[in-house]
């Protein structure tokens, strides 16, 4: 009875409803995208009414918001920061930078594809996107939730050798620590 | 046996209601400071969305045996003050004749420190300096308010000679007035303690996002932090519950337990929603002030 | 209308009493330059600090000279005073930089010193500070010289999305399929 599959598919409706309705966002905000991030969360554009609000620390958090550029060093700090987060985890990849480099094409501290490093489950581009886009792009990831698809999470821990052997190639000297995540 | 049965199916309901309840204030808590600040705000139930998902989500830290208690700690201690404040007045409804005994304000108060210090320990295992200063600001803000608290809790008892929930309940069914009159110094002691025992906005100081990365929770994720909404919940129905019992002549059914408790509820969430945060020594400066004094009076007023 | 460089001149003017072997020019105006060679700066910062009344230090900046094998470091001064900007510049060989420590006439010329030898190499024998700045873990040369191929290193070290290969400007096709009209003064700014 219990492995009876309407029962499960009920189950995994309600999960999945609940968790594309409630998203604990961690902005990780060392790019020029975090000046559009209060926009997206005040008055105006006013992201609750999703049920997306902010978490203070990766442990609370379901979503990564990785807004802008990343540099190799603010990379290591990402990474464990996504391998801190609890499943199921979700990232989404904000502006051009995180999707071919941007604005810095031929940076040499500026890493070019963030989904070779961490799995990605949304991009929203434009420099910058405004909150209509990043509202689009939580729209988007509220579908793939919804539709069981946003398995960024599964998609890492399967391929967490080819993940590690890029880390490892942008991340020179870096212990890479096992965490209990 | 059937009693027993009856008993334990009574606190059980009495939880529900507590956590139901406990939650839609929660959520219309949000909807509220939405609507001030002209958002739309989410809907009433996202409390229980969120809720929800916590539970359903992976829980896989690992600090230390205490870390895994501290939550545990925090509902146990919800739960059981909840078994000790009666919900209704009187006979009150069939389901809701819980576990409590003539409730004792003395025990109530000690009761409702123990989950602070649950959360104290577990946060503590957790190494997280977050965390350390989150529970040192807790538990400074709680030297704060509980003197006021305990100072009109003190008057009451002195004034009427009894130490039972259910006598100061019983007094009021027999004067026919609410306690709020009869000893108003002490109501409103009382309730400027509640502004800072439900940690809301200016006194919430201990999870200050911006600050301390949520304080005390901080290395709580997933289950945990679920269970720590749950218990916030259960023990804001607590102390509304604790409050309209021994201020407001208690409920007769649960309608009237709900217009009250949120009659109470209005008070810490509309001064808080218009209040920008305190920092320590100014919310606990705040309590040793008119609170204070208040709770000072009331004794006076309680003894002549 | 003739520009008058008094205060200008009268800095100058104590400049040229006070150091030998230093050439002197007033670039423009509030902006007054010092070429000296590189065992005067600590002595020129000094005096400015004490008897010039530049209680302000700005900014120590780096130039690559690669042409002539040398690099140029700029100490730039600022009276709130006189209101003149003092820009003492010196020139040090590219091979094997090494730049006279002045972190104990102003505490903050420490931080651009950290920034200047991590970016450009230069040397600053006996002041404290930790090696790593801004980059993490670097193994190349510092990438601020000219000599330093950014692309090389870039291609080398991260990959591009695919598809994107002719970097075409796609700017005038995109106008022309949705009937929009680029304006004068972008088709400056295009690529062929």
């Amino acid at each position: 009875m219990y492995n009876d599959n309407n029962a499960q598919t009920i189950v995994e409706y309600i999960k999945n409803f609940t968790r594309k309705n409630s998203l604990f966002m961690l902005a990780y905000g060392t790019g020029c995208g975090a000046i559009e991030l209060p926009a997206t969360l005040t008055s105006r554009y006013d992201a609750e009414r999703l049920g997306v609000r902010g978490a203070a620390t990766p442990r609370q958090a379901d979503l990564l918001l990785i807004t802008g550029y990343l540099s190799t060093k603010t990379l290591k700090r990402v990474i464990r920061v996504y391998e801190q987060m609890q499943d199921p985890k979700y990232v989404i990849g904000f502006g051009s930078c995180t999707i071919n480099g941007g604005m810095y094409w031929d940076s040499y501290n500026t890493i070019k594809m963030l989904d070779k490093y961490i799995p990605v489950d949304v991009y929203i581009n434009g420099c910058m996107p405004r909150p209509e886009s990043v509202i689009a792009g939580f729209k988007e990831l509220q579908r793939l939730i919804s539709e069981g698809k946003a398995d960024g999470a599964t998609k890492y821990k399967e391929n967490l050798d080819w993940y590690r052997e890029n880390q490892k190639k942008v991340l020179k000297n870096w212990p890479l620590v096992e965490y209990n995540w | 046996m059937n009693t027993i049965l009856f008993q334990l199916f009574g606190a059980l309901a009495t939880i529900l209601l507590a956590f139901t309840v406990g939650m839609f204030y929660g959520g219309i808590r949000r909807k509220i400071i939405a609507r001030i600040q002209n958002r739309v705000g989410p809907p009433i139930y996202q409390n229980f969305l969120d809720v929800i998902k916590l539970y359903s989500k992976e829980t896989s830290i690992h600090h230390g045996a205490m870390q895994h208690m501290g939550p545990v700690f925090a509902i146990t201690a919800s739960i059981t003050s909840l078994m000790f404040v009666p919900v209704l007045n009187g006979e009150g409804w069939f389901w809701f004749k819980n576990l409590n005994f003539s409730g004792d304000l003395i025990f109530l108060v000690y009761m409702m420190v123990f989950g602070s210090l649950g959360m104290a320990l577990g946060a503590g295992q957790t190494g997280n300096p977050n965390s350390a200063i989150g529970v040192t600001r807790g538990l400074s803000q709680m030297v704060g308010y509980e003197i006021p608290f305990v100072m009109s809790m003190v008057a009451l008892m002195a004034q009427f000679h009894t130490t039972s929930i259910t006598g100061l309940m019983n007094i009021q069914v027999q004067e026919n007035t609410w306690l709020m009159f009869s000893n108003p110094f002490a109501f409103i002691a009382a309730v400027l303690a509640m502004l800072g025992m439900f940690h809301y906005s200016p006194f919430d100081i201990v999870h200050a996002p911006a600050e301390v990365a949520s304080g005390p929770v901080s290395e709580f994720g997933g289950k945990y932090l679920g269970l720590m909404m749950s218990s916030g919940s259960i023990f804001a129905f607590v102390k509304l519950t604790l409050f309209v019992n021994i201020f407001m002549g208690g409920a007769a059914n649960l309608i009237e337990l709900v217009i009250k408790t949120f009659a109470l509820y209005l008070i810490p969430v509309l001064y808080g929603v218009t209040s920008p945060r305190y920092r320590t020594e100014q919310a606990i400066t705040y309590f040793w002030k008119w609170p204070l004094f208040f709770g000072v009076i009331a004794i006076l007023w309680a003894s002549f | 209308m003739e520009t008058t460089f008094i205060k200008e001149e009268l800095l100058f003017r104590q400049l040229e009493t006070a150091f030998e072997n230093v050439v002197l020019e007033i670039a423009r105006k509030e902006a007054v330059l010092v070429y000296a060679p590189k065992e005067l700066v600590a002595p020129i910062l000094l005096y400015a600090k004490e008897k010039l009344g530049y209680k302000s230090f700005s900014h120590l900046s780096c130039v690559d000279w690669i042409e002539n094998d040398e690099f140029e470091l700029v100490y730039i001064l600022w009276s709130p005073e006189t209101k003149i900007n003092l820009f003492v510049k010196t020139r040090i060989e590219r091979e094997n930089p090494i730049m006279e420590n002045t972190d104990t006439i102003w505490r903050q010329i420490n931080t651009y010193q950290r920034e200047i030898r991590e970016m450009f190499g230069v040397e600053f024998p006996g002041f404290i500070g930790e090696k790593e700045f801004i980059l993490e873990d670097w193994e190349e040369i510092p990438p601020m010289r000219r000599d330093f191929d950014t692309l090389d290193y870039v291609s080398e070290t991260f990959d591009e999305r695919p598809g994107r290969e002719d970097k075409q400007d796609v700017r005038e096709r995109i106008a022309n399929r949705s009937g929009e009209e680029i304006p004068d003064f972008a088709k400056k700014y295009s690529r062929e």
